[in-house]
This record gives C-alpha cells, structure tokens and sequence, in this order.
C-alpha cells in the first residue's frame, strides 16, 4: 500500500496482514505513517494505491457511505484524546454506534450498560465526561469502540494522555480483550503498552516496515 | 508593517469564508438599511425641501374683498408672530370652457395677480415659459413638477365667457399650492376679482394649533367674517405625503422588520466570529501581544470585510434606491419636490452598520481582552456542561433516529447563538407571512375591481381635442349603447371640477344617471347614492379632511351651490374624486351633458366587438375597453418582494453563518461520530436537523406576529379600506405552507454547511487535539 499526500510519500509500499484475534503494535519515530496506516484501515482515508481488505471486506470499492457502513460493523476506534461527546452522558456515548445501526433507544442503552458493567465504570453512567478521570473517559471510549463488536479494534496512542496507572488499566483492559477473542491494533509510542498488549510488534520507518518481531504475549 | 495589522491580516486570510460571509450580511444588511431609510425619509423629506427652498407660507389666507381693504390687510405683515408675509394679492375663481387639452386648466381656477414670483413668502418655482409680465398672460401651477407639461400647452389660449382671452406664456410650481395660476396685478384686477390673498410664515408653525393661533394674531382686529378660507402647510404635507400615506405604514413596517434582521445578523456574525476566535487570541496573548492589542486585532479583522460590505451596499443601495422609490412615489402629486434619496442616507446606513458591527465585535473582543491567554487557548473545547443537558439526554432516549435526536439537541448547546438566529428566522418568517398575506389581500383587491372588467368606457367625441362630435344627443347616446348585443348596465357620466366651501384643494365629482354604478359593490362603508345631495367619497378624500360617512359639505359650481352628504364610502379611490348622481348636478349645473358612458358587458359578451359596433353607429364615440388599474398592487406586492428577498437572504446567511460556526466548533465531535459510522447523508441530516427545528421554532413564532402585522398593515392603510372578506386570507394549507417557508429558510442556511461538515476530512481532527 502507498499513501502520498503531494509531494510526502507517508507510507511506501506497506504490506502488512493481522489475523483474527491478533494484538499487533504498530511503532515508530513520529512522521513514519503510524496514523496514516491506523486511518486507511479504519477507512477514514484512501491508500494512493494498493488495497486494504478488513473482515473479508475490500475497501477499494466503498464510497464514503460505504465506509461508514464499513466502520459501523467492522472496526472499533479508541483515540488518545477520548473524542467522547460533552453533552451526552456516558451511558448515551456509548450507546451511540448502536443506535446508529438502528437499535431503539432502550436496546442500545441496555447494551451499553451491560459494557459499562464489564469495563468497570456502571456506577459513573450518568456522569458527563468533564466530570470523569481520564482512565474513566478512555473506558468509555473502549465500551463505545465495542458497541457493535467490532471485528478489529484500532486504538491510537490510547495511554498517551492517561497517568501511569490510569494507563496500566487501559492497558489491562485490552488485555482482557484481547484475550476473549478481540482483534487489536494499537499504534503507540510507548514501548511499555506494546510489550504488555501485543503479540506481535511491527516497527516503521520511512513509510515501511522496518521489522517486525514476535512478543512474548500479552499480559 | 505592524504585529497588529499582520496578524489581523492573517486572521482575514485564515477566515476566508467567515470573512466573505460577514461582507455579505454586513453588504446586505447596508442595502436594506439603506432602502428602508431612503423611503421612510422620502415619504416627506422631498416635500420639507421643496417647501423650505420655496420659503412656503405656513398659511394662504383669503379674505373677502367686500368687508377688509388692502391697507388692512398690508398692516397684518407687522403683527407679532408673523415673520414674514407676502401679499395682499387680488385672487379670482374664474371657470374655463374646456377648449384645450390643459389639465392644469381644467376647472374652476384660482388665479391670484402676482408682479413677481420672489416674493419673500412662496418664492414660486419656474418650470417652463417665462413670468406673466403683461395683460393677457397667465401662468400655470404644475402639480407635479416631474410630470412636464403636454407639448404645445405654451401659448395656448384659455377663454372665460366675458373676459378676455388669456394666453399661457408658462408653468411654474408653488409648493404653498397658493393659487392653479397667476398673472399680472392689473390683469388680476381686470378679473374681477372676490378676494385677496395673504402668504404668511410664522414664527410658530409647528402643529394646526400653532398655525391657527398665529393666523387669528395676525388677523385680530379685522372686520369680522374678512377671513374666508385659510390653508395650513401642514394640510398640504399631509396631503403630500397621503399618497405616500398608502405605503407609509407597510414600509415602516418592512423597514423595521429589515433592520431588525439585518441589526441581529450582522450582531450574531459578528460575535460569532471573535467567539470562534478566543483560542487564537489565547495564543497571541501568550506570544506577547498585550489585551489591548489583541482587541485591535480581532476589530481591525472584522472591519475589513465590513467597511467592504458596508461600500459596496451604500454604493448597490444608491442604485436600487432609485427604482424603488420611483416605484412607491408613482402618481403623487409632488410639485417641486423630487423624490430621490437624501444625500445623508448613503452616508448614515453604512456608517450606523459599521458602528453596530465594531459595538457587535467589541462585546465578545473586550471578554477575551480579560481572558486568561490559557482560559482562552483552551475556550474553543470548553465543556458544555450544564447547558440544557436534561433536554439531550431525554432526545437520547427517545424513538428519534439517533442522527434526528443529536441534531435537535444541538442548539441546546450555544443558547445566545441559538436565540439571535432564531430571532432573525421569526423575523424571516414574519415577514413571509406579512408578504403573503398582503399578497392575498391585495390581490383580492384587484380581482375585486376587475370584476367590472367587462367594460367598455364610451367618450363623447370633443371638437376642442381635434375629434369628431358625436351626432347624436346625450339621451339618445344613451339609448344607443344600451340597444347595441352585449350591452348589460350603460351609465351616463361627467367628471365636473366643483369648489368644496372651506377646502382648498379642487374636486372632481363624477356625476352618474342610469346604473347601477359599477363601483357600488366597493362601498365598504354606508351606502351607494340613491338620490339628490348625496356623495360618495374614497377614503383618503375622508381622512384628508378629516370627514366621515354622515357628514355635510357644500359644493360650489358657477355661482350655485347645494349641500351634499357624505352616504358611502369606496374601498378606495384617488383623493380628488367623489360620485354623485345626476340629480345633485341638476342643482348645480342642469344643462350640462354626459362626455362618457360606461357600458357594463354581459358575461358572454366581446369587448372588442361591442366597441366596434358603437364606433360603427356613430363616428363621434369614442369606445375603448377598460383596463383594471392594478399600480397599487403592483407597487405594494413589489416592494413587498423586495424587502422579503433582502430580509430571506440576510436571515439565510444569519443561519448559514450559525451552522458554520457550530460545524467548526464541533469538528471533533462529526470526526468522532464518522470514525463510529456516521453516514454523510445522517451528518447532513442531524446537522440540518438541528437548523430545522429552530425553523419550526420560528415558525410558531413568526406565523402569528406576521398575521398581527398583516391586520395592522390592512386596517390602517390610507387611502384603501379593505372589507374584511379581503383580510380574512388565512387558510390552514397556507398556514402550512408558511410554517414550511420556516423550516425552508434555516434549511436552505444550513444544507451547503451541512454538507461540508457531511464531507468534512476526519482524520487529523481526531487524531490531534
């Protein structure tokens, strides 16, 4: 895959494959297509050339109703920076892909209840974002990002504006995910999180991948 | 180049569509400031100057010859309060034969005997020919100076049985409206005149009791019953400004409906930019630029796009102002006065916005100027904590689709935003509604009047106008047209000019036989005449001299007189026009005959072939079909159009603007709601959502303050009286239908933002903060 925007190449000629129920960190110094990659698989950007295949699904074809189609069933975002709506509390964040897809209101609210629950943060439903601790927020985030159950869970530097423990039990988190069966991708400068939640780590340079090398395992 | 101006100009240069936007609402709002100001100004500005350059007499006063002599009269220039006068001058009341083609000298006219036309009081304007100098010569006032007079009038020759000729050596204009004509003193004397004439300014004049009070000063000690008649100036600026009357109401209404709109746009623009703003101004704080300058920054930013709008609209302004004045002052009397826009408006509309739009900037610039440079970084993320969130989370819980819910509870989150656009959607849709319904209104009023469409008016051929005398006789005329196929009603008319005791202004009384007239169904008040003393008039006839239905006036024709009562009054009608039957012109004049026959077709009848057939039977008639006036709805539902466009465009940008502004701040939020599967089409649909409920919202509001302005506007027009079939327009489709042009005008404001925001590019935004 190559992805150029004018005259800068961001990623050159990247061939990478993740298997279900695979936790891959994706590093590298700032400016090697980290989030570039973590945007074309996501389908939030085009590749200049190549192609992109998620779930079975190519991307190549979808036009951008497609694609957020795509997104819905598919793929499940975490951001650094939480990107939860202020005005809804967290129990209608959360609930919010769902009724996307055209659950009821009740339905989605169930579901996203039933999350909060697993994730440890029921009891801050109601509360409204600039009311919750970061580690809260990037809860939510997650519990939203699994709404749908999505194939591949994509997570962005998703420690990077967390203190160390409120890091520790993101990190924690994924683990658990990723150890009843999710799918991760986890772009991140912190060695530390890729170590702990991947299994395999992939290292970019330039638009490529520089090496890649297998982890001891999550946990 | 300073820091200050280099980083406004960058301001400028990041905020393109904001700037383009805030030059158009600033070029709008100008525009419609500068037309709703030019005609208010206008419906008297070009009277008060015409009068002040004539140095108009605030009072023409008559006396009768027979009880006061001219030294008497010379004595009362001294009295206290007079400040200055001219006169006295010999004054005659002489009827022509009508044996030109002269409107001006139809009629009974007073002819009042002047040397000169500068004197100090009624300085009279000069428009064609030259002053009567000697014996013989006579000057005409021409009532509307924009109105030349026919070619070939000068040096016609005006004839009154046992007087000598008079030949009109010129047209001139007296804003005083002192006398229809002028000649030399001993001219004037040679009439045989009845009465002498005073022009008087006072030093009070501002109100009739003003006038009235210095009138009876400077008369005390004349004989009794000296003073005949007096006429006050501001009878005459009412008189003026009774045309413009007819619109005055319906265009201070617009007029304030615009600037409204255009005040709260230009306002909501405005502060919505700084707003948007606050986190560049926390940054240019923090880089070192002191409050102060950070304030000249974000005004210098928006002064650019507004002094370029504010330009632009005087200059667009000056241009259209034209038009739309011509088109509201068309058929009023003016005399002198030329209607155009007074030279300060250009000036003082886009000055006023300019200082609306730096008070608009300045409230939001001065917040930021005590911001902290890190409260102010950190404002355009702010949490809307506590902003109507029990509203939100009851949308999220509704059966709404979950884009519909979002989108309904966006204006929740900027409350002073939400409430300035929704004023200028209320004000949108007022004026939609006042439009429609005005639309409807008048529209009934011209069906009403072509409902006597199928006319044929029939004019008695006249030798003096190079036409064929008809020859047959009046009767037999008569008898002609009702006997030809097609004839339904055939009245007998004649317009005759007869002199109403105690008004200055001349009237024409359309005298009809035969019926029933086809302006009876347009009484809206009383009754149509049925017999001898009995008149009926327009409204404005009634408001301008203060009559009403029941009252008494006695009209004067060639040495007769006879009492009339006031029994009907018309929908409406020009101001110089009454009706009355044949009976009342036998006491005045019974041996006059009718000139013109209005035939009333029956419903399957050809127009144009009855007026054949009448021209076939007698050469001397002179058949044409009637066509309905339709200028005062034309006007009205012109001007109408005019201003709803303007206030619909400002009130479109205003929301266009809201959107925008909102889609940027929450660019996050749309990046995070696309990154979860958000469909463009459902970003389009919440964020016009959340534009269309304010629409619905304004639409409950606007419909019923636009059904009140329409009721104000119809019950108090001038010169027409609506029967309340005609104001009664409301309908519940229309109704839906206005309710529509709500949601359609924050829709149309909305969609091109919310389309951007349906295609804006996600990543960056989410992936940064």
């Amino acid at each position: 895959m190559r992805k150029e925007y004018g005259a800068t190449t961001a990623l050159n000629g990247l061939d990478l494959r993740i298997h279900a129920g695979e936790a891959v960190a994706v590093m590298g110094p700032s400016g090697c297509g980290k989030s570039t990659l973590l945007n074309m698989i996501a389908g939030l950007d085009r590749p200049t050339a190549g192609t992109i295949q998620v779930d079975g699904q190519d991307l190549d074809g979808l036009d951008e109703t497609g694609l957020a189609l795509f997104r819905r069933r598919h793929i499940g975002m975490i951001f650094q920076f939480f990107n939860l709506i202020d005005d809804l509390p967290a129990l209608d964040n959360v609930a919010l892909p769902a009724q996307l897809v055209g659950a009821s209101a009740r339905q989605a609210r169930r579901r996203a209840l039933e999350l909060l629950d697993e994730l440890g943060i029921a009891a801050r439903k109601d509360a409204y974002p600039a009311t919750l601790s970061g580690g809260e927020r990037q809860r939510v985030a997650v519990a939203r990002a699994l709404m749908n159950r999505p194939a591949l869970l994509l997570a962005d530097e998703p420690t990077g504006a967390l203190d160390s423990r409120s890091g520790e039990q993101v990190m924690d988190l994924l683990i658990d995910l990723n150890q009843i069966g999710q799918t991760l991708l986890i772009v991140t400068h912190d060695p530390h999180l890729a170590t702990r939640c991947a299994s395999r780590l992939v290292e970019l340079a330039d638009g490529r991948i520089a090496r890649q090398s297998t982890l001891e395992g999550a946990g | 180049m300073s820091a200050v101006w280099r980083a406004a100009r960058a301001a400028v240069r990041r905020r393109r569509l904001q700037t383009v936007i805030t030059a158009l609402v600033v070029l709008s709002g100008t525009i419609t400031t500068m037309l709703a100001l030019g005609l208010l100004d206008a419906a008297t500005a070009p009277f008060d100057r015409a009068f002040d350059q004539q140095n108009g007499a605030h009072a023409v006063a008559v006396f009768d010859t027979a009880k006061v002599s001219r030294q008497q009269l010379a004595a009362t220039r001294d009295r206290p309060g007079v400040e200055a006068a001219s006169g006295p001058f010999d004054q005659a009341l002489i009827t022509f034969p009508r044996t030109t083609d002269i409107p001006e000298a139809e009629g009974p006219l007073k002819i009042a005997g002047r040397a000169e036309l500068t004197d100090p009081v009624d300085r009279i304007r000069p428009l064609q020919g030259r002053w009567a100098t000697a014996p013989g010569e006579i000057v005409l006032n021409l009532r509307d100076a924009g109105a030349p007079p026919r070619p070939g009038a000068l040096g016609s020759r005006l004839q009154a049985p046992g007087l000598p000729p008079l030949t009109v050596v010129g047209f001139a204009s007296s804003m005083s409206q002192s006398a229809d004509a002028w000649v030399t003193p001993q001219q004037a004397a040679a009439l045989r005149p009845g009465s002498m004439q005073m022009l008087y300014r006072f030093t009070g004049h501002d109100t009739e009791q003003e006038v009235r009070a210095a009138l009876e000063a400077a008369t005390a000690g004349l004989p009794a019953g000296a003073l005949t008649v007096a006429q006050s100036h501001l009878a005459l600026r009412h008189a003026y400004a009774s045309s413009a009357d007819a619109y005055l109401l319906f265009m201070t209404l617009f007029s304030a409906l615009s600037l409204l709109v255009a005040v709260l746009i230009v306002a909501n623009v405005v502060s919505g930019a700084v707003v948007s703003g606050s986190r560049h101004i926390g940054v240019l704080k923090a880089v070192g630029f002191t409050p102060n300058q950070v304030v000249v920054v974000y005004l210098t930013m928006v002064s650019v796009p507004a002094v370029a709008g504010s330009v632009l609209g005087a200059l667009l302004g000056s241009v259209l102002a034209g038009p739309v004045l011509r088109a509201a002052f068309q058929g009023v009397e003016n005399g002198a006065a030329d209607v155009g826009i007074s030279p300060w408006v250009p000036v003082a509309a886009p000055a006023g916005i300019l200082v609306l739009v730096l008070l608009a900037a300045l409230v939001p610039a001065l917040r930021a100027h005590r911001l902290p440079a890190a409260r102010a970084i950190s404002a355009g993320s702010a949490s809307a904590r506590g902003r109507a969130l029990a509203a939100q989370r009851w949308l999220g819980g509704s059966w709404l689709p979950r884009p519909v819910s979002l989108g309904l509870g966006q204006p929740l989150a900027r409350p002073g935003r939400t409430m300035m656009t929704l004023a200028a959607i209320v004000l949108g849709v007022t004026t939609v509604t006042l439009t429609t319904g005005l639309t409807s209104t008048m529209l009934a009023f011209a069906e009403a009047e072509q409902s006597s469409a199928s006319r044929v008016v029939v004019r008695a051929g006249q030798p003096a106008f190079q036409q064929t005398a008809p020859t047959l006789s009046d009767e037999r005329i008569e008898a002609l047209l009702r006997s030809l196929p097609g004839a339904g009603t055939v009245t007998a008319q004649v317009f005759v000019e007869v002199h109403l005791a105690g008004h200055a202004q001349r009237s024409d009384i359309n005298f009809q036989r035969g019926g029933p007239s086809t302006l009876a169904p347009q009484v809206v008040q009383g009754r149509w005449v049925e017999g001898p003393g009995e008149i009926v008039a327009p409204p404005p006839f009634l408001t301008q001299r203060g009559l009403t239905v029941g009252d008494q006036v006695t009209l004067q024709l060639n040495g007769q007189q006879a009492r009339a009562t006031i029994v009907g009054q018309l929908m409406n009608g020009d101001v110089r026009f009454l009706w009355s039957s044949w009976q009342t012109l036998a006491m005045l004049a019974p041996q006059t005959s009718a000139d013109h026959y209005e035939v009333q077709l029956t419903p399957d009848a050809d127009p144009e072939a009855y007026a054949r057939a009448v021209k076939a039977a007698d050469p001397g008639l002179y058949p044409f079909v009637a066509v309905p006036d339709s200028l005062t709805t034309t006007t009205v539902v012109g001007l109408a159009s005019v201003f709803t466009t303007l206030i619909i465009v400002v009130a479109a940008l205003g929301v266009f603007n809201t959107v925008l502004l909102n889609t940027r701040e929450r660019r996050r939020d749309l990046g995070m709601l696309k990154s979860i599967g958000m469909t463009p089409r459902q970003v389009t649909t919440m964020t016009v959502t959340s534009m269309a409920a304010l629409g619905l919202a304004g639409a409950f509001i606007g419909i019923p303050c636009g059904i009140a302005a329409h009721r104000l506007l119809v019950d108090n027009v001038g010169i027409v009286v609506f029967p309340e079939f005609m104001k009664d327009v409301w309908q519940p489709p229309q109704l839906a239908l206005l309710a529509a042009a709500g949601v359609a005008i924050a829709v149309l404001g909305a969609l091109i933002p919310a389309r951007a925001a349906a295609r804006l590019t996600i990543a960056t935004v989410l992936h940064n903060e």
